[in-house]
């Protein structure tokens, strides 16, 4: 990772960017996220396995954004999350340089969002094949029996929203579950009102999702929740062939209309 | 505290057959907050209103729910009732219970329930209801007519001498549209061009009326009332103040073989010319396309014969911004031509020609100075067959509609043959005659009956050529199907009228609706006919479906009236029932993050940006935010909006939530 580590220097000593977005060694043996800004400690940044947590997430917090221009570290995941942050206008591409790492853990000189389109064009951008496979075991089930599945799964939800803090494409300032006048969902953790958010959850990652299994990751009681917005990813893609997150000009296929959108799940 | 107070109107017989209305009134009594209730005969009648005003200030209402018939048909009535009581009308709320329950349902104590249920919900949304006032949106005097056809002018001249400015735009050189091209109008047979040119005139001398010629609609924003409108136009390369229009230059043009648009290909026009000779301006362009100078760089000859130095070839095209009020769109129509038809050979064989060429030939001022004569040698034609519904009324060409002006043109161009040619023969083949309008039937009789016009009911299905002359196949319906074969010097087809060329391109531009032909589509086929879906917006002629003159120029009128109205107030008054993005305290300012996925979703374009500055000008946040001219209230946004930050005047969420509880609980 030497090219990383200089190029987050190279940055930093030219003040080029005012904070490095990366990860490094927690005192667990978990790698964390760091938040560099001194070009002194950019040896501490690492990059292997165990960096798994979608950074993209921190590039809209109020926080972050307090240090200025941001250089982040980016995976398949993370850049594709940056090309719908600037699709939805929250991230402005003038304000992040892109250091890219391949999914082998090369770095990738990423010079511009052109140079990401491009190589995100190159990716497989389907589910992660271990989710494909879950997903397709929940796919022949009958309804009775997925409704069960889902049922057992989110009995166990506390509603403690980390599905929705590590999730970077909720970036609400106020979430829907916060709207009291009226209270969509209910406040407590009860089994209508858990399956009450996670649909609404993936109702609002429809066509947005990235499929990077960070909710999932997230859970804290290990509710498979990344598993529905993934397969709404699927859904999306199937119906209208559209992948979230490979330019930085995405129309939100949820509120456009093509004429040649398929209409078969109109029924 | 709210005092609601609700009032069950008997709707005559129309609810209390089915519903016990005083039941009604009774149980909603005794509802929480529920000041006042009562029941009567017929609340929208004088007494009844009196009643709702009386109680009203009687019990000092905070809110009332007049349970009657649909909101379509009376809230404006009740609404006005309450204004009229010193409470604000949006505090009135009708439930229905006509439509909704007393005629869908038989007398029993479930129908009287429902009844019940209907008028809660109501009594508690309006408990929540907030005093809302009208929108007052200023209104720009100006109006825009597109198009410069016989509804174009007449629209234009309408709105004008009501005293308002007008700006009139036209695609081509010349204002006229087809009506100029035509030879004699029917019923009458007045000469087309002796009626319309004196409106062409006063188009150019009326001093409310800016005519841009050869000029095209670019673009539009903006909302009823307050349009801005984009306007190209194209380069004439001269200058117009200049030219006196001496036409000496389209004389000595040495680019003299161009089909000429006019004569509909049947004669030819300089590079440098003026359309016809009537035409408004009566200036020539220089048709880049074709003109040497253009092509080869070199030429010029204008310019050097042009007596007061008026041509300029580096002339560019001029992009006018204007701010206008109201729009009346007038781009006419096209007919169908070659390669549509390969079964009649039109294109194919010289003599095989359409509606508006056959005109040409008839017109005093067409290539042949009014004679019939066929274009292959110049001979007159001894037999003539006219082919109707060439392409109208035929599914399988994908045109199922009438072209409604074919039937009486083609017992015009008949007659005018008859008249030309009195040795010759003119036969008509087909589907049905359509004469239905003042003196049109009686103008069919006499092609029949007294200029022997010979009509054959039936279709033709090939034409081909055979010895210089045109073989027509056709069948006779009412011989029982009998073949029947013509040997014709002349076939001339009533082709289908369709959209204008450009037609779907202008309806994008103007996010105006239009139909799969590509015709603008009207508000409402009946009861809106002149009006499209944006308000503002207005349809004349035959850029909507086919249409004769006095069709075109009777909706021209009407969409000026429409015009009239709307500018004779100064300020345009709108329900507030539209949708707005929620402010909160600083620093959020407000939930919304600026995702704008609503912008996309918007029907209206009613979805703009608004910046939060600091006092040195920099920006916090940028948000969503309504245009009240614009919005409609359909609600699209409240329901994407994932945040919940946009929510709607008069059916807010919290409303809507709390009449589905209001269902839910019990009581």
């Amino acid at each position: 990772m030497i090219n990383l580590v200089s190029r987050a220097d190279e940055l930093l000593e030219s003040k080029a960017v005012q904070v490095v977005i990366g990860y490094e060694a927690g005192s667990t043996g978990k790698a964390r996220p760091a938040f560099i800004t001194d070009p002194s400690k950019t040896g501490s940044l690492i990059f292997d396995d165990r960096c798994v947590q979608n950074l993209a997430v921190y590039l809209t917090k109020k926080e972050v954004r307090y240090f200025g221009k941001a250089a982040i570290v980016a995976t398949l995941p993370i850049m594709r999350s940056i090309m719908m942050l600037i699709s939805e206008q929250q991230v402005f591409a003038e304000n992040i340089v892109v250091l890219g790492v391949s999914a082998e853990g090369k770095y990738i000189d990423i010079a511009g969002i052109e140079v990401m389109q491009q190589y995100i064009a190159t990716c497989d951008l389907g589910n992660p094949a271990k989710d494909q496979e879950t997903l397709a075991m929940l796919n022949k089930m009958s309804t009775q029996q997925k409704f069960d599945f889902w049922q057992k799964e989110l009995s166990k939800c506390i509603k403690c929203y980390a599905c929705r803090q590590a999730c970077p494409m909720c970036y609400c300032t106020r979430c829907a579950v916060e709207c009291n006048q009226p209270q969509w969902i209910p406040v407590q953790s009860n089994l209508h009102g858990n399956t009450d958010w996670h649909i609404l959850r993936a109702m609002h990652l429809a066509g947005r999702c990235i499929s990077c299994g960070e909710c999932g990751r997230a859970c804290p009681v290990n509710i498979p929740c990344h598993l529905l917005t993934m397969h709404m990813a699927d859904q999306v893609h199937n119906y209208f062939n559209v992948y979230a997150g490979t330019t930085d000009k995405m129309s939100s296929v949820m509120s456009t209309f093509e004429p040649n959108d398929k209409e078969s799940f109109i029924q | 505290m709210a005092r609601i107070g609700v009032f069950v109107c008997h709707c005559g017989e129309n609810i209390s057959a089915t519903v016990d209305c005083h039941k009604v009134a009774e149980t909603v009594g005794k509802l929480k907050h529920v000041a006042f209730s009562t029941d009567y005969k017929y609340m929208c009648s004088d007494p009844g209103q009196t009643l709702i005003k009386e109680a009203i200030k009687e019990h000092n209402l905070t809110g009332i729910v007049v349970s009657a018939c649909s909101p379509r048909m009376h809230e404006p009535t009740f609404r006005k009732a309450a204004a009229e009581a010193g409470l604000n009308p949006f505090l009135c709320e009708m439930a229905n219970l006509r439509e909704h329950c007393s005629w869908v349902h038989e007398k029993n104590d479930m129908t009287t329930d429902k009844a019940i249920d209907l008028v809660r919900t109501l009594v508690e949304k309006v408990k929540i209801n907030s005093a809302l006032q009208p929108i007052k949106v200023p209104v720009t005097k100006t109006a825009l007519v597109i198009g410069g056809g016989i509804a174009g002018i007449q629209s234009a001249l309408d709105i004008a001498n009501t005293g308002h400015k007008v700006i009139l735009v036209e695609r081509s050189p010349s204002i006229g549209g087809h009506m100029s091209q035509l030879s004699e109008t029917f019923p009458t047979l007045d000469c087309s061009q002796c009626i319309l040119t004196p409106r062409m005139v006063e188009v150019a001398q009326h001093p409310n009326i800016t005519l841009y010629t050869y000029a095209e609609v670019e673009g539009l924003d903006g909302f009823i009332g307050n349009f801005t409108v984009k306007i190209r136009k194209k380069s004439k390369s001269l200058d117009e103040k200049i030219c006196t229009g001496c036409g000496l230059c389209t004389t000595k043009c040495p680019q003299k073989k161009i089909p000429n648009e006019f004569e509909e290909g049947l004669g030819f026009r300089p590079a440098i010319y003026v359309p016809f000779p009537q035409a408004v301006p009566n200036k020539p362009v220089i048709d880049r396309e074709h003109c040497t100078y253009y092509i080869k760089g070199k030429c010029k000859v204008c310019e050097v014969v042009c007596p007061t130095k008026a041509i300029r070839f580096d002339q560019p095209d001029e992009v006018i911004e204007v701010q206008i009020g109201a729009i009346v769109i007038a781009t006419g129509f096209d007919i169908k031509r070659a390669d549509f038809f390969p079964e009649y050979g039109f294109g194919k064989y010289k003599d095989v020609i359409d509606g508006l060429q056959f005109e040409r030939l008839a017109s005093a001022s067409g290539p042949t100075s009014g004679a019939i004569l066929r274009p292959s040698d110049g001979q007159v034609p001894k037999n003539i067959v006219f082919v109707a519904c060439a392409g109208s009324r035929d599914p399988a060409k994908g045109i199922a509609y009438c072209s409604k002006i074919c039937c009486m043109y083609t017992a015009k161009h008949a007659m005018l043959y008859k008249h030309k040619v009195h040795e010759g023969k003119a036969s008509i083949f087909y589907m049905d005659i359509r004469s239905a309008g003042k003196n049109y039937e009686e103008f069919v009789r006499r092609a029949i009956e007294e200029d022997y016009v010979n009509y054959i009911r039936g279709r033709v299905s090939t034409i081909y050529e055979r010895d210089g002359k045109l073989i027509v196949k056709g069948v006779d319906t009412l011989l029982g199907g009998q073949p029947v074969e013509i040997v014709a010097d002349m076939v001339v087809l009533a082709t289908a009228g369709v959209a204008n060329h450009g037609a779907e391109e202008l309806a994008q531009r103007l996010h105006v609706s239009y139909d799969s032909h590509k015709f603008f589509a009207e508000a409402h086929p009946k009861l809106k006919p002149v009006e499209t879906n944006t308000a503002g917006i207005f349809l004349a002629g035959a850029c909507q479906n086919p249409k004769d003159i006095p069709d075109s120029v009777s909706q021209a009128s009407g969409a000026a009236v429409k015009v009239a109205a709307l500018f004779s107030q100064n300020e345009l008054t709108r329900e507030p029932l539209v949708a707005f993005v929620n402010r909160t305290a600083p620093p959020l300012y407000s939930t919304c993050v600026g995702c704008f996925l609503c912008q996309s979703v918007c029907p209206y374009q009613a979805i703009e940006r608004e910046d939060f500055k600091t006092r040195d000008g920099k920006i916090i946040k940028t948000v969503a935010k309504i245009n009240e001219g614009l919005c409609q209230g359909c609600g699209t946004c409240v329901a994407l909006c994932r945040s919940k930050s946009i929510d709607l005047h008069g059916y807010t969420n919290n409303q809507m939530y709390t009449e589905v509880m209001a269902l839910l609980n019990e009581y």
